[in-house]
């Protein structure tokens, strides 16, 4: 009760605040107190500088509008085929049993494994910074589709049967309502995993964006810059954790997880 | 709800279809003779020069639309030159003599950086921290020096300073440290020295670090270090380009030479080096010629530390 009661006086966000401020005082603390030499790795006011300088110029939107665009397309493209591939596999008891020990193998294959192969097909070309994120992303939405498949209630899916739904309506009206909280978990995980990404294979690759501009000016020896850049990389982090959890909360509105007044 | 998904999808399946299209376009000859190229460039000082020479016009001129890509390490710009994503690229020489023995078929076209030969104020040395026991290259006998690459022009070329000071370079322990990292590294002793190359020479001076060996001035006067090249199919194919392409960058590196001071304007265009520490920086040479010599030496002593089993063909890598 009285934790009820507490939680409703400072509400989630401002404690949340709180650990970020915690945080960017450390970071003034730190390096003026000489625990890491200030020189590489300046005091928050330093970075603040730098920032201010960053997005004042052209170049570093243009960067954010490359990193959220290569994270969009990824995501989407990651989305709309583990979609698709997840309900074509787990409506089909064969196709998963076919493919299940591929999945399996894949599957933990981490996609940063994979720049060599990503620069040897595509350069630096967008599409390379793509291949990473799709492949990342793509398995968190594919296992969140074929568990949310498995799912299905049988009662649910006998009904369907006896009242000859073809297979579209039975996906539409059985399969999809009851996979879509979890292609929601699955979409949720692939957003922050396809930004993760993204920069990645802009500091590695130098595909056009934020990460490049960190490796930029770490090459440049512009210490401050590099940090003010990582700091906005963490922003947008929030940013789209924030906006996926917005989505999520509408798409799902109708579900018992989210629609709280209705005691079980 | 399952329409707008499969709407959705259906959207992406779209955006998908131009993006997998891409790659096809490279030499295009371009409207009014005018051919586009790429070049891929490390965005350091040391291709300031074609900076400045597209500034200039040099390579609208020739007929040519250049347009620069920046990587990150060579690791990227060699198969983005054999692969065609780029027709040209900017490579240290011993990289280009690794990569012509592994069979990768490129050539050099145009002249890229020199070392200004000068021991004291060239751009690269090997640095130990100020109160250093370290006096002079034979004393990198069994001390740990950071090179940005291993078994590339970093080593052999500190190999070449150690050999000539009368140490035995085969105890020197060479450990792979980002050019970046390396003055943090240096400053709390994580390593006894550093190979590092502007402007990290200057930051590290900044720390009161101390240069001990001028590695390329060892190695051989006035040593090439780093040139322009393409791969030997885009040279068959579009020979008038490559030559035209060479003239430019050869004209853009006598503007450089002249015109030292827009070098220093050029550079925070493409990198993010702060205004101060431009002014300060020792640049490189730019001669416009290829230093056969030096690229001889760099062959032997890439054979002479194992980075290649034996010498390349200079008539074939070089123009």
């Amino acid at each position: 009760m009285t934790t009820v009661a507490r939680e409703r006086r400072t509400p989630s966000w401002a404690r949340g605040l709180f650990g970020f401020v915690v945080f960017l005082v450390m970071l003034e603390i730190v390096p003026l107190s000489g625990l890491v030499p200030s020189r590489y790795l300046p005091p928050l006011h330093e970075i603040g500088e730098a920032l201010g300088a960053a997005v004042s110029e052209a170049e570093f939107w243009i960067a954010v509008g490359d990193t959220l665009g290569g994270w969009g397309l990824g995501l989407s493209i990651a989305l709309g085929a583990g979609i698709v591939l997840g309900l074509l596999i787990g409506s089909s008891g064969l196709l998963l049993r076919f493919t299940a020990s591929t999945i399996e193998f894949l599957r933990p294959i981490p996609s940063v494994a994979l720049i060599p192969l990503a620069v040897l097909m595509f350069g630096t070309e967008i599409e390379s910074k793509l291949m990473l994120i799709v492949y990342a992303a793509f398995w968190q939405v594919l296992i969140q589709v074929l568990y949310g498949v498995r799912d299905v209630d049988p009662v649910a899916r006998d009904t369907a049967r006896s009242f000859r739904f073809g297979a579209w309506s039975r996906i539409r009206h059985v399969v999809w309502p009851t996979a879509l909280p979890y292609v929601m978990t699955g979409f949720r995980l692939a957003a922050t995993v396809a930004l993760v990404l993204a920069i990645t294979a802009e500091l590695v690759i130098g595909n056009p964006g934020l990460g490049k501009q960190i490796a930029t000016a770490r090459s440049s020896g512009a210490v401050e810059t590099m940090y003010a850049l990582v700091l906005v990389t963490g922003v947008i982090g929030v940013l789209v954790n924030v906006g996926v959890r917005l989505v999520e909360r509408r798409v799902l509105a109708w579900h018992p997880s989210v629609r709280r007044e209705v005691p079980a | 709800m399952f329409r707008r998904a499969l709407a959705a999808i259906a959207g992406t399946m779209l955006l998908l279809a131009p993006a997998c299209g891409g790659g096809g376009d490279e030499d295009a000859a371009g409207d009014g003779g005018t051919t586009t190229v790429t070049v891929g460039v490390i965005p350091i000082v040391d291709v300031a020069p074609i900076y400045l020479g597209d500034q200039q016009g040099f390579f609208e001129e020739r007929g040519i639309d250049l347009q620069m890509e920046t990587a990150q390490g060579g690791a990227a710009l060699l198969p983005g030159v054999t692969s065609g994503q780029f027709q040209f690229g900017f490579s240290n020489v011993t990289s280009l003599l690794i990569a012509q023995n592994q069979g990768l078929g490129i050539q050099v076209v145009a002249n890229g950086n020199n070392s200004t030969g000068q021991e004291g104020a060239d751009f690269g040395a090997v640095v130990v921290p100020e109160d250093s026991p370290i006096q002079d290259a034979a004393d990198l006998e069994g001390a740990t020096v950071a090179v940005n690459t291993l078994e590339n022009i970093g080593t052999t070329t500190v190999n070449a300073s150690v050999r000539e000071a009368g140490g035995d370079p085969s105890q020197v322990e060479y450990t792979e440290l980002e050019l970046p990292d390396m003055p943090a590294a240096l400053s709390a002793g994580r390593v006894d020295a550093a190979w590092v190359v502007e402007p990290f020479l200057t930051i590290t001076a900044q720390e009161n670090a101390r240069p001990v060996a001028w590695n390329f001035v060892d190695t051989a006067p006035d040593l090439m270090i780093a040139a322009y090249f393409t791969s030997d199919e885009y040279a068959e194919q579009n020979p008038d380009v490559v030559e035209a392409f060479a003239a430019a960058v050869e004209e853009s590196l006598q503007y450089a030479r002249e015109n030292e001071d827009e070098i220093r304007e050029v550079v925070p265009t493409y990198t993010e080096i702060d205004e101060n520490l431009i002014q300060e920086l020792t640049l490189p040479v730019w001669p416009s010629e290829i230093n056969r010599d030096a690229v001889e030496t760099l062959n032997e002593l890439a054979v002479e530390d194992g980075l290649i089993e034996e010498p390349v063909d200079l008539d074939q890598l070089l123009p």
